[in-house]
């Protein structure tokens, strides 16, 4: 029971703990600087802001 | 970077950037084989599962149903469908989505994609194994690890390398943000092959004693809930929505505080099934108290989606994966309050053996998870395979047959499990009246899951047309009608 317990606790501090290193890491890299701009880090010059994308890709390559 | 070897990713003097620029249609196209492997054994799984689920519904209230062979027992058939269910079609096509997204996240073509194909026939043969061993009477009489030992490390491998892909991924990526579902896809990828694996451990290859095996396992079974499917579902809403739309996350800063919220709290949540269980108080009641501190990712991720959406709710009209996208998100914010609430000690007593919690759990992996799979599936098997849906009206019959599905089944299950929770808690109702009362919303229950099955066969023929390249090709995007202008609609906001 005893060493259940431990076990288990080891698992939530592991999960947690991997959790805040991520998060250490995601502030140092500046991973949180400037969210407005990183809100559109998935549209581009292709895809831009505005235009809607559930359409057939017109560019294919094999 | 194409015939870089496995050991080489690794190697630290390795520098990894020295990549070329890609387009997306050629990153789509990297990821043709793997993903198209996973989503197509998923939806074959799906059907299986969707037959073995019909079973054991109407098992419950015709006993005598298929009772001549041991392997269609309802003890058997039950494990069989949530584990067919779970691993063979939830999973795969989480992962299938996954490494799609993940190769466009790190804006980099697959590296290493036989490492995936491997991936995909260790994962299938492990299901395959397991789903088998437990129809034979092999089944582990774990909640959610029903699996026998023997399959267990197949699909452990499965998942190795799937985490030691998404490491050389995520290494090789193109510098710039990391956007917030791809921080999902790396709590997905990288806790969950350790969860497994500490489960597994602790629960078959050398048991704890006692009662803090029903710890581990709810600790585990709600984990692949909370750090597996809710990750995997939210990383592919948080991408689908704003870029169907084209229109950017309504507050990134609160879809950041989601994710780190839900990291946090949410792996304190199982010991929440044990209330009233021979547990340590602490240990059930810090469960309590995490399982409502779940509000505040629930919260971010309902304002965010909700507010995306405002303005643009017309195109749920024209575009077939946000429709079934947008049913998820929402049934996501429902099912994840439900849940808090059931936490709620008071509550749990009255419903907790109930069929309200089966309803709850068809909510979240069905209402929820499967829906937003099946959106993510209609927006990038086209980019695949270089095809056009052939037709939308199948897509359509699709869609409601599953939402109407869903829907009628999670109201039986719900309302059946409140009545049966009176009767148990009536001391001159005997176990007989409970289950008079819950009859009759099982009978509704088990209709609604023929129309599931249909949703999913209607499916299974769009997407083998789609592989074989059968039916009408076409030029356009899979709309359901032309949309009236959505550029200048959007363009407004």
């Amino acid at each position: 029971m005893i060493a259940g317990i431990l076990l288990l606790c080891f698992g939530l501090v592991f999960l947690s703990g991997s959790a805040l290193l991520a998060f250490y890491w995601a502030v140092k890299d500046g991973q949180l600087n400037n969210l407005p701009e990183a809100a559109k880090s998935i549209f581009d010059d292709d895809e831009p802001v505005g235009i809607p994308t559930d359409r057939f890709p017109v560019k294919q390559r094999p | 970077m194409k015939s870089q070897s496995l050991i080489s990713s690794f190697n630290p003097a390795n520098d990894p950037n020295t990549l070329d620029s890609y387009e997306r249609a050629e990153i789509d196209a990297s990821t043709r084989v793997p993903v198209l492997l996973f989503f197509g054994s998923a939806i074959f799984w799906l059907l299986i599962g969707s037959l073995l689920g019909l079973v054991a519904a109407w098992k419950m209230t015709h006993p005598a149903l298929l009772d001549g062979m041991a392997w269609t027992t309802f003890g058997r058939i039950r494990p069989a469908h949530l584990n067919t269910v779970i691993y063979g079609w939830a999973s795969a096509a989480g992962i299938g989505v996954g490494i799609w997204l993940m190769a466009r996240l790190c804006r980099v073509a697959l590296v290493h994609s036989k490492l995936l194909i491997a991936a995909a026939i260790f994962w299938n043969l492990g299901v395959l194994v397991g789903v088998l061993g437990i129809l034979a009477g092999d089944s582990r009489s774990i909640e959610w690890l029903e699996i026998p030992g023997y399959a267990t490390p197949i699909l452990f491998v499965a998942y190795a390398f799937i985490g030691i892909w998404t490491i050389i991924m995520f290494r090789f990526r193109k510098p710039g943000h990391v956007y917030v579902s791809q921080w999902y896809l790396f709590a997905a990828f990288l806790w969950f092959p350790w969860l497994y694996a500490t489960a597994n451990i602790l629960l078959v290859w050398s048991p704890i004693q006692g009662s803090a095996q029903g710890a581990v396992n709810w600790w585990f079974a709600h984990n692949i809930l909370g750090l597996w499917f809710t990750p995997l579902g939210l990383a592919s809403a948080y991408y689908m929505i704003p870029k169907v739309i084209g229109r950017p996350i309504h507050s990134y800063y609160l879809s950041i505080l989601g994710f780190w919220s839900l990291a946090l709290f949410y792996s304190w949540n199982g010991m929440h099934h044990l209330i009233g269980g021979p547990f340590p108080a602490w240990m059930v009641s810090a469960s309590v108290v995490a399982s409502i501190m779940m509000f505040i990712p629930v919260i971010t991720v309902a304002i965010n989606h909700h507010m995306t959406m405002r303005g643009n709710f017309g195109a749920l009209k024209w575009s077939p994966t946000l429709r079934f996208t947008v049913f998820g998100a929402m049934t996501y914010t429902i099912v994840s309050f439900q849940g808090s609430s059931m936490a709620i000690p008071s509550w749990n007593t009255f419903i907790h053996f109930t069929d309200h919690t089966i309803g709850h759990a068809h909510l979240g992996l069905y209402g929820f998870f499967t829906m937003i799979m099946f959106g993510a599936i209609y927006y990038i098997v086209p980019r695949l395979v270089g095809w056009e849906w052939p037709s939308a009206t199948m897509i359509r019959w699709h869609f409601w047959l599953s939402a109407i599905g869903i829907g009628i089944m999670v109201g039986a299950l719900t309302l059946g499990g409140i009545l049966q929770g009176f009767a148990f808690y009536d001391p001159a109702a005997t176990f007989r009246t409970s289950l008079e009362y819950a009859t009759p919303f099982r009978i509704i229950r088990g209709l609604s899951g023929f129309l599931l099955l249909g949703a999913h066969v209607v499916f299974a023929i769009l997407f083998t047309q789609m592989l074989l390249r059968i039916g009408r090709p076409q030029e356009g995007p899979a709309l359901f009608a032309t949309p009236t202008e959505p550029e200048k609609e959007v363009a407004a906001v």
